[in-house]
C-alpha cells in the first residue's frame, strides 16, 4: 500500500516540478522583454499573456505536489497538539466534506470550459495573438493530479487511524531546513550546546536577586 | 500540561465564535444574508480545525454558492471554474512567485553572516551594538527574502549566540530576532502588500511607495528601543568587549598603518607615490579607488542634484519630471523607456527618476526638494532654455558634503577601511539590488512584475557573484518557488470561490447594513476594524486574514471615507503583531528549534512582547499621522 501511495507522490512532485521550471522561464521572458521594451524599444504584446501563461501553470500545477508534501497552509492552532489520530480524523471527514466536492466539480467545471474554448479554437485578444485553449485544460488537468493526490491523503488518513502514526512521505526541500541552515553558516549542535552555560548563568543571577526582594 | 492550556485557547476561541453565531443568528427567519453570516464564521471554525485553508474554502464556497443558486448546478460550476481562471490571469498575482524567488536565490547567496559581522563592527560603539546589529541586519535581509522562518533561524545560529556570549539578556537578544525577523513582511517589496493590493484592487505602486516609510519607521522605532534599554540597563546589553571588536588588516595594510599614518586616505597616497617596503603599488592603487568610492558617489550625486535644480522651467510638474529622468538617464535603462508607461499603470505614475538615483543618505533629502519644487510653470518654456541660476540651498548642500566628507576621510582609518570593504561586499549590494528594485516600482520606471522580473535575474548574480549558484541551489529555490506560490495563489482560488459565494448570499449587503446602523464614526469603525484584525491574527495566518476579512472590510471604506491605500498600511502594520502574537507565533518556535536548551519558549515570548507594544504604538503613530505613509504615494502620484 505504501508504495503505491508513494508511486502516486512521486507522480504528483514530478508533475509539479516540471511545472516549476516555469519560473525559470517567466524569469528570463520578462527580464529579456524589459530590455527589449526599455532598451531597443521593442515591446512585443504577446509577452504580456505569455508570462500570465507561465505563472498560471506554475502554480495552478504546484497544487498537487504541495499537496503532497503537506505544505499547503492549514490553521494551526489547535491541529498541530492534537494526537496523529484525531488530526487523521478531522482530515478524513474535510477531505469528504470540503476537498473531494470542490475538486471534483472543478476539474468537472474545467473540463467543459476548457472544452468549449478549443471547439472555437480561442486565441489571445492582442495583437499577436496566443492560442488560449491549452492553457485551459490547464484547469482540469491540475484538479485531476490533485484528486488522484487527495486520494491518497484519504488513505494516508485511514492508515494513520489505523496505526495511530502518520505514515512517512517523500524527502523534498524546505523552506527552513534547520541543518542545511546549520551548514550554510557553518553552526554545530554542539556549539549551540555550549551556550547554554550563558543561560544557565543568566537565570541563576536572575534568580539570586529576586530572592533577595522576596525577602 | 502545556499542551491542553494551548488546546484549551483554541477551543475557547471555537466556542465563542460558535455562541455568538448561535444567539446572534435569528433562527426563526433567516434570509440568505444570514446565511453568509453563518457560512463566515463556520469558515473560521473549520479553518481552526486545521484542514488545507485553501480547500475549506473552496468546498465551503461551493456549497453555499449553490444554495445561493437554488441548487442550481451548472451556474455554480461555471462560478467556479470563472474564479479559478480569474486567479489564473490575476496580472498582480504574478509578481508574487517572481519576489518569493528572488528570495529564495537571495537567502541561498549566504551572504548573512558577512552582513551580520561587517554590521556589528561598524555599529560597535553605539550601546546595545550587537541588538541594533541584529535588527538592522535583520531588516534587510527580511526585505531582500521575505522568508521569516529561514531569517529567524540564521539569526538564531548567528546573532543569538554573539549575544549570549556577549553577556545580553536572553529575552531581549530572542525579541530583537524575532521582531527583527518579521520587518520582511512589511517593508517592501513584500509579498504580504502585493496579496492585500490584489484583494482589495489597489494599486500595489502606491501600497509599496506608502509602506516604505512606515516600515522604515518600525525598524527605527525597534533600533531606538534597543539603545535605550542598553542605556539604561546596561547590564541587559552590555556594550562589545574589545577582543570582539579587533580587525585583523591585511599584511600590506598593517604595513602602511604601522609606517605612515592610522589614516588611509594620506598613507595610501603616499604608498602610491613613494616606494614603500612591503607593499605594491597595484595594492596601493586598488585600496585608493576603494576609499574614493565614497567620495565619487557623494559628488555624482551633488552633480546630479545641480543638474535637477539648474535645469530649465519644466513644463510642468510631472511632464517636466519625466523629462528630467530622461535627461539624467545616463543609464541604459532609461534611455528609451519612460515615455511609454509600461502596461496598466497610470501615466502619472512615470514621474521622477531622478529622485530614484543614488541610494546615498544626506543628499537624497536634497534630491527630492530639488524635485518636488518645479520651476515656475510656464507652457511656452523653450526646451533650449538656459540653465536657471543655482539655487542658495545647493551652497549651503554642497557645503555640508564637503564638511562630510572631510569629517569621513579624517576618521577613516585602515581598520574602518577593512570594516568599509566588509560592508562593501554584504550591505550594499542588498541595500542597492532592494532600492532599485523598489525605486523602479514606485517611481513608475518598471511594474512591479517587470521589477520583480528583474529582481530575481538580480538574485541569480548575487547568488553567483557569492559563488553559491550551482545546478541545485537553483533547483531548490525553484521547487521551494513553486511550493509557495501554489499555496499562495491556491489560497486565491478558494477565497475568490468563498467571496463570490458570500456576495451572492447577500453576507456583504448584511454586514453593511448592521455596521452602519451602528453609526460608527470613522475612528470608532477604524479601531473597531483593527480590533477584530488584530484578534483574528491570533488563529488565523496573514494570508488567511487578508483573503478571507478584506473583501468584506473594504466595501465599507467608502462609507467612513476611508483611503483603502491608508486601510491597507494600517492592515499590514496590524499584520506585523500576528506575529509576534503568543502562542501561535511562528518566528518564537523557529529560535527555539536553534537555542540552547536552557532558554523556554516563554522567555521568548516575553522577549517579544515589549517589540509588539512598539508595533501597537507604530500603528498609533501611523493613524496620528497619516502622512508617514501617505506622504510619498501623494507626492508620487497626485
Amino acid at each position: 500500500m505504501q508504495k503505491i501511495l508513494l508511486t502516486v507522490d512521486k507522480v504528483s512532485t514530478w508533475v509539479g516540478q516540471v511545472c516549476a521550471w516555469t519560473i525559470v522561464a517567466l524569469t528570463a521572458l520578462i527580464s529579456w522583454e524589459v530590455f527589449s521594451r526599455y532598451v531597443l524599444n521593442k515591446p512585443h504584446s504577446w509577452v504580456l499573456d505569455g508570462q500570465i501563461m507561465l505563472y498560471g501553470i506554475l502554480f495552478m500545477m504546484a497544487g498537487a505536489y504541495t499537496l503532497s508534501k503537506n505544505a499547503h497552509v492549514r490553521g494551526d492552532v489547535l491541529y498541530g497538539f492534537f494526537t496523529p489520530r484525531v488530526q487523521a480524523t478531522l482530515d478524513l471527514v474535510l477531505y469528504f466534506v470540503f476537498f473531494l466536492p470542490g475538486i471534483v466539480a472543478l476539474t468537472y467545471a474545467g473540463w467543459i470550459f476548457a472544452d468549449e474554448a478549443l471547439v472555437i479554437r480561442e486565441q489571445t485578444n492582442s495583437a499577436e495573438p496566443l492560442p488560449l485553449y491549452p492553457f485551459k485544460f490547464i484547469i482540469p488537468a491540475a484538479g485531476f493530479f490533485l484528486l488522484l493526490q487527495g486520494i491518497v491523503e484519504i488513505v494516508r488518513c485511514v492508515i494513520c487511524i489505523r496505526q495511530g502514526a502518520w505514515p512517512s512521505r517523500g524527502e523534498d526541500v524546505e523552506e527552513v531546513d534547520v541543518d542545511k541552515l546549520k551548514a550554510m553558516v557553518h553552526v554545530k549542535d554542539e556549539d549551540i550546546a555550549a551556550l547554554d552555560k550563558y543561560v544557565v548563568a543568566q537565570e541563576e543571577a536572575h534568580a539570586a536577586p529576586a530572592g533577595g526582594q522576596a525577602k | 500540561m502545556r499542551i491542553k492550556r494551548e488546546l484549551w485557547f483554541g477551543f475557547s476561541l471555537m466556542a465563542v465564535i460558535l455562541a455568538a453565531t448561535a444567539i446572534f443568528m435569528p433562527w426563526t427567519n433567516m434570509t440568505n444574508g444570514h446565511l453568509g453570516l453563518l457560512m463566515l464564521s463556520l469558515v473560521v471554525v473549520a479553518i481552526m480545525l486545521g484542514f488545507p485553508t485553501a480547500f475549506t474554502l473552496m468546498g465551503m464556497g461551493m456549497l453555499f454558492a449553490w444554495f445561493a443558486f437554488d441548487f442550481n448546478t451548472a451556474r455554480t460550476l461555471d462560478l467556479m471554474v470563472q474564479r479559478a481562471y480569474g486567479v489564473m490571469t490575476n496580472d498582480v498575482l504574478i509578481s508574487i512567485p517572481l519576489f518569493v524567488f528572488m528570495g529564495y536565490l537571495v537567502e541561498r547567496a549566504n551572504l548573512i553572516s558577512k552582513l551580520f559581522r561587517s554590521l556589528e563592527l561598524s555599529l560597535a560603539r553605539l550601546p546595545g551594538a550587537l541588538a541594533v546589529a541584529t535588527l538592522v541586519t535583520c531588516a534587510i535581509f527580511a526585505t531582500a527574502t521575505g522568508i521569516v522562518g529561514a531569517v529567524v533561524t540564521l539569526m538564531g545560529l548567528l546573532a543569538f549566540p554573539a549575544m549570549l556570549k556577549s553577556g545580553y539578556d536572553v529575552r531581549l537578544s530572542a525579541g530583537a530576532i524575532t521582531a527583527g525577523g518579521c520587518l520582511g513582511i512589511l517593508i517592501p517589496p513584500s509579498v504580504m502588500l502585493i496579496v492585500y493590493g490584489a484583494t482589495a484592487g489597489v494599486s500595489v505602486v502606491q501600497l509599496y511607495a506608502g509602506a516604505f516609510f512606515p516600515g522604515l519607521m518600525l525598524a527605527g522605532l525597534y533600533i531606538l528601543y534597543v539603545i535605550i534599554v542598553a542605556k539604561l540597563k546596561p547590564h541587559l546589553a552590555p556594550p562589545l568587549p574589545m577582543e570582539e571588536r579587533h580587525v585583523e588588516l591585511p599584511a600590506e595594510a598593517k604595513v602602511l598603518n604601522d609606517r605612515l599614518s592610522h589614516r588611509a586616505l594620506p598613507a595610501l597616497a603616499r604608498a602610491i607615490g613613494g616606494k614603500i617596503p612591503g607593499v605594491g603599488r597595484g595594492y596601493a592603487l586598488r585600496e585608493m579607488a576603494l576609499t574614493l568610492l565614497p567620495a565619487l558617489a557623494l559628488l555624482a550625486m551633488l552633480a546630479g542634484t545641480w543638474h535637477l535644480a539648474t535645469r530649465p522651467a519644466p513644463v510642468d510638474d510631472v511632464q517636466g519630471l519625466v523629462a528630467m529622468g530622461e535627461q539624467l538617464g545616463e543609464s541604459a535603462e532609461s534611455a528609451g523607456g519612460l515615455a511609454e508607461p509600461p502596461s496598466d499603470e497610470d501615466a502619472k505614475e512615470a514621474a521622477a527618476e531622478g529622485l530614484k538615483e543614488p541610494p546615498g543618505a544626506a543628499p537624497a533629502a536634497s534630491m527630492t526638494s530639488a524635485a518636488g519644487e518645479p520651476g515656475p510653470s510656464d507652457a511656452a518654456a523653450p526646451a533650449t532654455a538656459e540653465r536657471s541660476q543655482t539655487p542658495d540651498w545647493f551652497f549651503g548642500v554642497a557645503l555640508g558634503a564637503l564638511i562630510g566628507v572631510a569629517i569621513f576621510y579624517t576618521l577613516l582609518s585602515f581598520v574602518r577601511l577593512e570594516i568599509f570593504k566588509m560592508l562593501l561586499s554584504s550591505f550594499f549590494p542588498l541595500a542597492i539590488m532592494i532600492l532599485a528594485v523598489l525605486g523602479s516600482i514606485v517611481f513608475g520606471l518598471a511594474t512591479p512584475t517587470e521589477a520583480a522580473a528583474v529582481g530575481a535575474l538580480g538574485g541569480f548574480i548575487l547568488a553567483a557573484a557569492y559563488r553559491q549558484l550551482t545546478l541545485n541551489v537553483v533547483k531548490e529555490s525553484v521547487f521551494l518557488t513553486a511550493k509557495t506560490s501554489a499555496m499562495v495563489c491556491w489560497l486565491f482560488v478558494g477565497s475568490s470561490i468563498f467571496s463570490a459565494a458570500f456576495a451572492l448570499l447577500g453576507g456583504q449587503a448584511l454586514v453593511e447594513q448592521w455596521v452602519l446602523s451602528m453609526d460608527l464614526t470613522p475612528l470608532q469603525f477604524m479601531l473597531l476594524a483593527q480590533a477584530i484584525i488584530f484578534i483574528l491574527g491570533w488563529p488565523l495566518e496573514w494570508t488567511e486574514i487578508i483573503v478571507i476579512f478584506m473583501p468584506i472590510f473594504i466595501p465599507l471604506l467608502a462609507h467612513f471615507n476611508i483611503d483603502p491605500l491608508f486601510f491597507g498600511l494600517l492592515v499590514a502594520l496590524n499584520l506585523q503583531t500576528a506575529f509576534l502574537s503568543p502562542p501561535v507565533a511562528m518566528a518564537a518556535f523557529y529560535l527555539k528549534g536553534v537555542s540552547p536548551p536552557h532558554v523556554t519558549l516563554n522567555q521568548i515570548f516575553a522577549g517579544m512582547m515589549p517589540f509588539m507594544g512598539i508595533q501597537v504604538f507604530a500603528l498609533f503613530l501611523l493613524y496620528m499621522f497619516p502622512a508617514i505613509g501617505l506622504w510619498l504615494p501623494q507626492v508620487l502620484y497626485k
